[in-house]
């Protein structure tokens, strides 16, 4: 089909009609994700085997091979849906291509080694949309990629794709679409949840000409990948987002800021603006209705400050990439001093939805204060890491439990951090006598109080800001028993303090220097008046950095010392790291369990580990550096971290106790299968 | 502008919209502390020692600062609450940690009472400021510095690290680095001084101390301004908007009723005559060059030196050069003996050399003058009757001896003499300008041959021209003195006001008129008027006269080919009336 621009919003409908009527044929259609994460696991060579196989058995016209963006279960790429029914495959390889063209679309039988088991259940699942962690989650945005090729503006018109963007632009005011968004209640979904209405009727009011739009892709928090699945995956639909916005706010130039990173991002949304350039869908009056609006990509150069909405437009603007202050909002004096809507990719991909089905039917998801789903990315000590979409206010529990299937192993469960670096750490549980000591001593729990279990806490904007964590951009990681609490502080303070731009004194000396007391607490080094000056020196930040870097930066310390504060008070008094973690606190050592089965010697980069075969294996304290290798490997939980000079004590008691393993015992049989 | 109500400390006051809370607390003599602010510059904030705490009247409070929060109604602020405190000792011990205790950290600790920086100190002298960066960028305009590297690796450094090309060597980052991490010392001569507008490497200074007017200039060739477009420092300290760049020399037409020349004398230029070496030995110099160096103004700040900065031990000075000369000036130049008596005394005030007056006849005529001649005689200057005939260097020198032989004739004991002197000092005359014939013509007044303008009468008017309303004043009309000169502009003056105070002129009723419809635009009559009085109307491309000049002398009437001009009581008909009447 030749393209001609579409004129008028009835033009894009009738194309809709003519492409449902030339797809509706009941084609097979085999969806491989081609997102990054499939890719870095070879989706390539899936997709070239996969071509390869139909073309073997003639069957490239019947089945329709589909390269999507990235649907969220990364953990299990690459990932291949076979369509309509929904069977889905993991981890497939290139070799597996053969079995599916033959079993499944040849035979109609599902390939049983490649569908997906529950690790709690030990049950095969067949079917997409019965696989647990998909089922709990509400896939308004991310559920579109797997029936999306981005690189195909009629994948996206067909699932209705610019409808939204034509009625706002010729049945509806710039002004009733920002009441709309103001009455759906759409929070920015960057971190700070500035209520969306707000900001467009602000940036509306405001005198300045010309205006900007602007989406905010530079996505800086280590782990967090949502904006770019969203943009590799679904480009056209941040594209409407943004061209209602800027009909809704009066401005006829946009700005796509992506970190450089993401070259997959950029190329598909290269593609897609072209595309919408040649459909009519962007540029001189946009399908016939007399508005003009134009994009354009700029690449950033990925700093995390860049994030900062007034670093971005500084970088934008083609200057250092340096937050300026901003008691005057962006929305009066942004890019070049002209009003500019900053939004994050999420939050403008939400609109086309808002538009489409109503702000009434948008506002009953969610919560009083928060609404719609967020997209979160889940990893750590969970068995299902990836992008999870959810209704606001669903509970930390269903995330970690129902959509996460728990923490693995044997370990407890600890805590989740969540926010990005500059977040918080919230404790989950409180079972542990430690750490309810520790909340009664710092009134958070009353002493009669038996719990607090944040497990059942709602997952919304005010929630986690209540329990002293935020939303941030959506990281979400969770810890197990494993996790010293000191660390992850240091752990985000170091990672900050290299992000901080260095502007003002609070933020970069004020992060150097926690960052040292920090260092010396897990050296053993660490004194109690650390904790009064990190507590002052937080409250300083707080009130004193320039920006937000700065001014949340001290939340990893502050929610730590909070739920964790006697973790910190066994470093300082004790020397003691609970969770074994400190290098200088801990002795690695062996106990009677060992069975001497060997597979501690090869990781130990000292061998310091002696010991013959099926006898008791002994740790060389002068030689262990407490890397911890043999820890990770030993499957008996044989290898103690205990105190720092502790070792040898261990060491001559399991001497004195060690039997030759007779038997295997029940319990460690099967903790070898 | 409208006013906005604020709270500072318990003062109530108003400021304007847009002001920052710094300025309004200056205004009620609050000072905050700041390290970063510079007021000429767009706040950058990033020091964050000016800290304080907004708050409103339902309770709100923030901590912001103050050198960028803009005011707005109802703002209460609080500049020394603990929190604050707390806030700047923390971010100072903090610098300090890093910083090394230059004075400007030192005065702003005792301030805050801080005595022993819980971090210690530091060895850096950079506290990252951003002055100089952007005095460089908003002031000079340059952009010939930056910060490099992220977080505590921030530095100050310039575009890739290389010397830069785009610094003009202002020195401005230098002088506003509060640290002094930034120095200019090897680049010579080029430091900028502190008050801003006057020093002699100031691109903008009052060129001398009498200058009239009495204000600064712009040396473009020096200023920022005109080399980067930025800056404009000057423009923004001056308190009553003077300063303007774009000031272009300008014509302007002026309506007057009455003109006083007084445009002096030029110098006689000694060049030409070779006998004396002018322009050959650098200690022969003219008295106005002498005048000049004894300017307390001068680059030598006043002091009588020779070209190798030490002082004369001997000078010679040699009257009427170019003046009684046949071949130059005929006449006396009238000023020369007396300024040359008062060189003699001001050289004997200032240094301990020995003065030889080398001239031809001592002209004290004025009021007082003999006396003051008595006295330099007193004062032990040796007064020499006869002309100086020529200055040579000594070829046989004693060092006690100067290096310039001066040659001539003692007439009152007919002797010859030669005098080695360490400097001569030629009394050049006063010669009428170059350019004073074009005034001349202009103003149509007469010049005579030694190029003085002519009185229109020496007795009776001694002040006025054979052009009315055109009046003299000063060396132009003769060589004269100081008193001579301000006693004849008064002259002129009253002249001028007599004309003004009239605010009218009485005219002859004779005066020539061009009838328009005949003249054919041939401007034959513009150049034969002996008044000036006929010019040429480019609109109308017809002559026309101005009747205040026209002294009806029917020159022009005579010589319009067209018979366009008549003389008005003079017209033909009015002489054949008359004719006719003698005649009858
Ligand atoms: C070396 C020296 C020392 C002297 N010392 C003394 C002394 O001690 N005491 C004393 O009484 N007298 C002294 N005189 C004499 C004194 O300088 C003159 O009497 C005096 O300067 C005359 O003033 P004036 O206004 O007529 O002319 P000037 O001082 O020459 O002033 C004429 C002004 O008119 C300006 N001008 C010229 N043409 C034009 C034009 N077309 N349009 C506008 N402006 C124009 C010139 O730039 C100048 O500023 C000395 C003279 C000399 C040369
Ligand atoms: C240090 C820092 C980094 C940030 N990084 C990002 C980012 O990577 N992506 C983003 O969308 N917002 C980021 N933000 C938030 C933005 O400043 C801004 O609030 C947001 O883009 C506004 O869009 P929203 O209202 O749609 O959330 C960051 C903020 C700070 C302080
Ligand atoms: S808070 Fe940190 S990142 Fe933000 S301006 Fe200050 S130094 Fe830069
Ligand atoms: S902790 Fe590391 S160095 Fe120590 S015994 Fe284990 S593997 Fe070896
Ligand atoms: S001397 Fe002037 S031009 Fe050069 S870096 Fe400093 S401020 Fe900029
Ligand atoms: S060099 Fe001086 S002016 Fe520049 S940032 Fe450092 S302290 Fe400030
Ligand atoms: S990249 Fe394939 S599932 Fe995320
Ligand atoms: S003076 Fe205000 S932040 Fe530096």
């Amino acid at each position: 089909m030749s393209i001609s621009k579409l004129t008028s919003p009835d033009d894009l409908l009738r194309l809709k009609e003519q492409l449902v009527k030339e797809r509706d044929n009941g084609r097979t259609i085999l969806s491989v994700c081609g997102g990054t994460g499939c890719l870095a696991c070879g989706c390539k060579g899936v997709v070239s085997a996969l071509k390869a196989a139909l073309k073997e058995s003639r069957l490239e016209e019947e089945v329709e091979l589909k390269i999507t963006g990235c649907p969220g279960f990364c953990e299990r790429g690459p990932l291949v849906v076979v369509y309509p029914e929904g069977i889905f495959y993991q981890k497939v390889k290139p070799a597996d291509a053969k079995l599916i063209v033959d079993q499944t679309i040849k035979g109609g039988h599902v390939v049983n080694k490649l569908i997906y088991k529950d690790p709690l259940t030990k049950q095969g699942i067949i079917h997409e949309k019965d696989i647990p962690f998909y089922r709990k989650q509400m896939r308004l945005l991310l559920g579109m990629n797997n029936f999306l090729d981005p690189t195909s503006i009629h994948d996206f018109i067909v699932l209705g794709g610019y409808r939204s963007m034509a009625k706002a632009l010729s049945a509806m005011t710039a002004e009733a679409i920002v009441e709309e968004i103001k009455k759906s209640g759409l929070r920015g979904r960057g971190g700070g949840g500035f209520l969306t209405g707000k900001k467009w009727a602000s940036c509306r009011k405001s005198k300045g000409d010309p205006k900007y739009v602007i989406c905010n892709a530079d996505e800086g928090d280590p782990g967090a990948f949502m904006d770019r699945a969203l943009l590799e995956g679904n480009p056209h639909l941040v594209i409407e987002g943004m061209v209602i916005g800027a009909y809704a706010i009066g401005c006829e130039e946009g700005f796509v800021y992506v970190r450089n990173e993401y070259p997959l991002a950029v190329k598909n949304l290269m593609i897609a603006i072209d595309q919408a350039r040649d459909y009519g869908l962007l540029g001189k009056n946009i399908l016939g209705t007399g508005f003009d609006f134009d994009l354009q990509v700029s690449r950033g150069g990925g700093a995390f400050v860049c994030g900062e909405s007034t670093a971005l437009m500084a970088s934008l603007e083609g200057k250092i990439g340096e937050p300026r202050a901003k008691y005057i909002h962006t929305v009066d004096a942004g890019l070049w001093e002209k009003p500019s809507t900053l939004n994050n990719v999420e939050t403008w991909a939400n609109v086309p939805l808002i538009i489409d089905k109503g702000a009434n039917w948008y506002s009953q998801i969610g919560t009083a204060g928060s609404k719609g789903t967020k997209i979160f990315a889940l990893t750590g000590k969970v068995n299902n890491t990836g992008l999870v979409e959810v209704p606001m206010g669903i509970t930390l529990r269903e995330i970690l439990y129902d959509i996460g299937g728990g923490v693995p192993g044997k370990k407890a469960f600890k805590a989740v951090q969540t926010g990005g670096p500059s977040g918080g750490t919230l404790i989950v549980e409180t079972s542990e006598p430690d750490i309810h000591e520790s909340l009664v001593a710092h009134g958070d729990v009353r002493e009669d109080e038996e719990a607090l279990n944040l497990l059942d806490l709602p997952v919304d904007f005010d929630e986690l800001t209540k329990a002293g964590s935020m939303m941030g951009s959506g990281g979400m990681i969770v810890m197990d028993q494993d996790s010293c609490m000191v660390d992850v502080a240091r752990y985000f303070i170091n990672f900050l303090q290299e992000e901080s731009c260095g502007k003002c004194i609070p933020c970069r000396e004020g992060l150097r220097t926690m960052l040292q007391i920090l260092n010396r607490i897990c050296e053993g080094k660490g004194e109690m008046k650390d904790i009064d000056t990190l507590e002052e020196m937080s409250q300083v930040m707080i009130d004193t950095s320039l920006c937000q870097l700065g001014g949340s930066a001290p939340n990893p310390v502050l929610s730590t010392l909070r739920y964790f504060r006697q973790e910190y008070l066994a470093h300082i008094v004790d020397k003691r790291c609970p969770a074994g973690t400190c290098k200088e606190l801990v002795s690695h050592t062996i106990d009677e369990t060992c069975t001497g089965c060997h597979v501690c010697l090869e990781p130990c980069p000292t061998d310091a580990i002696t010991g013959k075969l099926k006898e008791l294996h002994v740790i060389d304290q002068s030689k262990c550096i407490q890397c911890g290798a043999c820890y990770q490997v030993c499957r008996f939980d044989s290898i103690q971290r205990v105190k720092r000079g502790a070792g040898e004590a261990v060491q001559v008691k399991a001497k004195a106790l060690w039997k030759p393993p007779q038997k295997k015992t029940a319990q460690q049989t099967a903790a070898v299968a | 502008m409208p006013k906005i109500n604020i709270v500072i400390d318990g003062h109530s006051l108003q400021a304007e919209e847009g002001t920052y809370i710094l300025q309004a607390a200056k205004e009620v003599g609050i000072e905050i502390p700041t390290l970063c602010y510079y007021p000429h510059m767009v706040p950058y904030a990033a020091c964050r020692i000016c800290a304080v705490e907004a708050r409103n009247e339902r309770g709100w409070t923030k901590v912001v600062t103050a050198c960028n929060y803009p005011v707005w109604e109802g703002l209460h602020v609080h500049t020394n609450t603990p929190r604050v405190l707390n806030a700047r000792r923390m971010n100072l011990e903090l610098l300090l940690s890093q910083s090394k205790p230059v004075p400007v950290l030192q005065k702003l600790a005792d301030d805050l009472g801080i005595t022993e920086p819980r971090w210690g100190y530091g060895t850096d002298t950079c506290i990252k400021c951003g002055l100089c960066v952007r005095i460089c960028d908003e002031v000079v305009g340059a952009h010939a510095l930056a910060f490099g590297n992220r977080g505590v690796d921030r530095e100050i450094t310039t575009p890739f690290h290389l010397e830069s090309e785009d610094c003009i060597l202002c020195g401005a980052c230098a002088r506003y680095c509060p640290t002094g991490h930034i120095k200019m010392t090897d680049i010579e001569g080029r430091i900028l001084h502190s008050e801003l507008l006057l020093g002699p490497n100031a691109a903008i200074t009052i060129p001398f101390r009498q200058a009239v007017p009495n204000v600064p200039r712009i040396h473009t060739n020096q200023c920022i301004h005109m080399k980067t477009g930025g800056c404009m420092l000057c423009a923004k300290v001056c308190p009553k908007e003077c300063i303007h760049f774009d000031d272009q020399d300008e014509f302007e037409e002026f309506d007057v009723g009455a003109v006083i020349v007084a445009t002096g004398f030029q110098d006689f230029d000694p060049t030409p005559m070779l006998q004396f070496g002018y322009g050959k030995y650098p200690n022969v110099i003219s008295a106005i060059e002498f005048e000049q160096m004894n300017s307390a103004g001068s680059p030598t700040g006043g002091k009588i030196v020779m070209e190798n900065g030490k002082e004369p031990r001997s000078i010679a000075i040699l009257h009427c050069i170019g003046s009684r000369d046949q071949n130059y000036h005929k006449y006396c130049s009238r000023v020369c003996c007396m300024y040359a008596l008062k060189f003699a005394h001001l050289v004997t005030e200032k240094t301990s050399a020995e003065i030889y007056q080398l001239y031809i006849d001592m002209r004290s005529f004025g009021k007082g003058y003999e006396e003051f001649y008595q006295r330099i005689l007193d004062e032990g200057v040796h007064v020499i009757r006869g002309k100086g005939a020529e200055v040579v260097p000594t070829k046989h020198k004693r060092a006690d001896e100067g290096d310039l032989l001066v040659r001539c004739e003692d007439t009152l004991i007919s002797k010859f003499r030669e005098i080695p002197v360490d400097m001569v000092i030629l009394c050049t005359a006063l010669e009428a300008r170059k350019d004073a014939s074009d005034i001349a013509r202009k103003l149509n007044i007469s010049m005579g041959a030694d190029g003085w303008f002519i009185e229109a009468h020496p007795k009776l008017a001694p002040v006025s021209t054979t052009t009315d309303g055109v009046f003299l004043a000063g060396v132009c009309q003769g060589a004269k003195d100081i008193p001579d000169t301000v006693a004849q502009a008064g002259a002129a003056a009253a002249q001028a006001m007599k004309l003004m105070s009239k605010g009218e002129i009485m005219m002859d009723a004779a005066y020539a008129v061009i009838r328009e419809e005949f003249c054919s635009g041939c401007k034959i009559c513009n150049d034969l008027c002996p008044y000036t009085a006929i010019s040429y109307d480019e609109l109308k491309k017809i002559s026309t006269v101005n009747s205040a000049l026209c002294k009806a002398c029917g020159t022009c009437v005579a010589a319009c080919p067209s018979g366009a001009i008549v003389a008005r009581h003079f017209t033909d008909e009015q002489i054949y009336a008359q004719i006719e009447g003698i005649l009858a």
